[in-house]
């Protein structure tokens, strides 16, 4: 990828910036309706599983395993679940911040939809423990023009940990 | 006990555990604690068969991945003439590490420290300066990679860090019949879907294998959402129907859980139940189409786990198998790795919509998943209490209930599923191992 990419509408890079944000907002404050309401009908929300290779290999991120591989559907579940009173791993609650930088946008072949770049770091804390999980990862989202906001049509997140540090990833990345 | 009475050894308490475990008995603080710990890594990890890796992680000669046994990093290989073989992960020379990655593909290895360069079947064949920095004194044949000894089962590879053990064969004493609903799902075997994906808990690995050795009991309970909301075949009402089997004296043991009124093989597509009529017995047939759930341990640390998950309320849905390997790291401390295995010979269709199931029900972000790692770190941090050292919890469901006399599998089968049978059988086992002289 050249450093230097052709530019962006400034009105569109603010409006997706505004939307990344609004978006970890809803998860922080376990909006995940709101959160869910973000996504495209034919959405995809996937992270992969990282693996140690060295430094020829020919992939890191494996191409067949995944840590979440849902659809709108599927995520549909999960926050169904969250909806209940028997999601035992976040109850009490996970208090979780996401960090959302170093954001870029790029044209794709479809006018309105935008390739978007970024970084996130989530700060998980759970009950008492004085530790938190924190997850690094890499975003890759395809965002599709919606009337006046955004819709997820697909989320690629990957972290940067190939062992993961945490319990559960009972959380969104 | 004092701590005049440890420097002693753990001996005395040993006998003691094992005493309350044939009473349905089991102290609560060998799910927390230092001196098992250790035990368990020289005297049980030691000794057992322990699981590598799939052989479908390494199809190609040359493919290797690495492993561990206890403390022990193991390099599992495909030699360049198709042969699986594990070595100690450490230079013979100075110790280094030989591979850092998890998977790769290496004719040789070479150490980064002095060089030293060992074929992927371990023998020594390059030493820097061999000739003018060794003159004669270094017999190339002697410093090969360590070897571990290796023997496969329907492409489990196992490893043994005991020259003395007896064959995996033995080992397994008949649980062979209950892996194969795991292993022989069709004609072509089982295969991996892709590497595993691996995470650290504050666990001990223990509760988990126990767990997999067929709790039915938590089923309603720590996953009830999957009840309520109507992911899982079963009711509270019907979830105990079923078979708890175990093979004694060896630590393995499966739950068979069973849900009346469901299809044969239910969540299985047409193929794949046709080919099962041919790769499993008659007896097999019988024990398996009834099946809704199996999980189950192989003795110590290695489990499995099938069972059907709809998101359409009341249809049959889809079935997706999980192994997973329970890797000790300290006590209450343990790394998890898990696998989703497929059918070989299912279609690309079947294999994808099976992983997208493993995934959302027991991959570490799985729904199933995320609540037993919850109710574990908080068993293991309680069985670490000054107050949790005196207790012993309750293993008396099913204590006098009598083996299933028509049962058509081996070991010793009871029913229903919800029963602490199994777990008597493998904390007895557990306990054998660790009270064993060296």
């Amino acid at each position: 990828m050249p450093l230097q990419a052709p530019g962006i509408d400034r009105e569109v890079r603010e409006s997706v910036r505004d939307f990344l944000y609004r978006e970890s907002l809803a998860l922080d404050e376990r909006r995940f309706r709101d959160w869910l309401a973000a996504f495209a009908d034919d959405a995809r929300y996937e992270i992969p599983v990282r693996v140690t290779r060295e430094k020829l290999a020919e992939w890191e991120l494996s191409p067949t395993s995944r840590i979440f591989d849902d659809t709108k559907e599927t995520l549909e579940v999960r926050v169904r679940r969250l909806e209940t009173d028997f999601a035992w791993s976040e109850q009490p609650p996970s208090r979780t911040r996401h960090f959302v930088t170093n954001i870029l946008v790029d044209a794709t072949d479809h006018p309105d939809e935008f390739l978007v770049r970024s970084n996130c770091l989530v700060y998980r804390s759970r009950g008492e423990e004085t530790a938190p999980s924190i997850f690094s990862a890499q975003r890759r989202d395809l965002l599709r023009r919606d009337g006046g906001s955004w819709l997820i049509v697909h989320r690629w997140a990957a972290l940067d940990q190939a062992v993961v540090n945490a319990h559960n990833m009972s959380i969104f990345i | 006990m004092s701590a005049a009475d440890n420097s002693q050894g753990i001996t005395p308490m040993l006998a003691e555990i094992r005493e309350g475990i044939a009473q349905g008995r089991v102290p609560a603080r060998i799910f927390n604690d230092q001196e098992i710990f250790d035990l368990e890594r020289r005297k049980l990890f030691g000794k057992a068969w322990c699981f590598l890796a799939h052989e479908s992680e390494i199809p190609r000669p040359g493919d290797y991945v690495t492993r561990s046994i206890a403390d022990n990093s193991i390099i599992v290989a495909r030699d360049e003439h198709g042969n699986i073989c594990a070595h100690l992960n450490m230079c013979r020379h100075r110790g280094n590490m030989m591979c850092k990655s998890e998977m790769g593909n290496a004719s040789h290895f070479r150490c980064s420290y002095h060089g030293w360069v060992y074929k992927n079947s371990g023998e020594l064949v390059g030493v820097p300066y061999f000739k003018e920095g060794y003159d004669t004194r270094l017999d190339r044949k002697q410093w090969g990679l360590v070897e571990v000894r290796t023997e496969s089962y329907a492409g489990l590879v196992f490893g043994t860090l005991d020259p003395q053990a007896p064959s995996l064969d033995e080992y397994l004493g008949g649980f062979q019949f209950y892996l194969d609903i795991y292993l022989k799902q069709g004609l072509g075997g089982s295969e991996v879907h892709g590497p595993p994906d691996h995470w650290v808990a504050e666990t001990d690995w223990k509760i988990c294998a126990e767990n997999f050795s067929g709790d039915g009991y938590h089923t309603p309970v720590a996953h009830q959402f999957g009840f309520h909301l109507g992911y899982f075949p079963s009711s509270g009402a019907t979830h105990s129907e079923g078979w708890a089997v175990h093979i004694p004296g060896k630590g393995h043991s499966i739950g068979l859980g069973h849900t009346p009124g469901m299809p044969p093989f239910f969540g299985y597509p047409d193929d794949l139940v046709e080919q099962m009529h041919e790769s499993l017995s008659p007896q097999q047939l019988e024990v398996f189409s009834k099946t809704r759930t199996a999980v189950g341990s192989v003795f110590p640390n290695l489990s499995f786990l099938i069972q059907p998950f709809s998101l359409v309320p009341g249809e049959p849905g889809v079935r997706f198998c999980t192994m997973r390997l329970w890797h000790p790291l300290g006590p209450g401390r343990m790394e998890m790795w898990s696998w989703c295995l497929v059918p070989k010979g299912a279609s690309d269709e079947y294999k994808e919509e099976a992983y997208k199931a493993y995934t959302l029900a027991f991959g570490q972000a799985g729904t199933f998943e995320q609540d037993d790692f919850e109710n574990w770190t908080k068993v293991t941090r309680a069985a670490g209490g000054s107050l949790a050292q005196g207790l012993e919890f309750p293993y008396v469901m099913g204590l006098d209930r009598p083996p299933l006399e028509d049962w058509p599998g081996p070991g010793h089968a009871v029913s229903p599923y919800v029963t602490d049978t199994n777990f008597r059988n493998l904390w007895g086992t557990w306990a054998d191992y660790l009270a064993r002289e060296d």
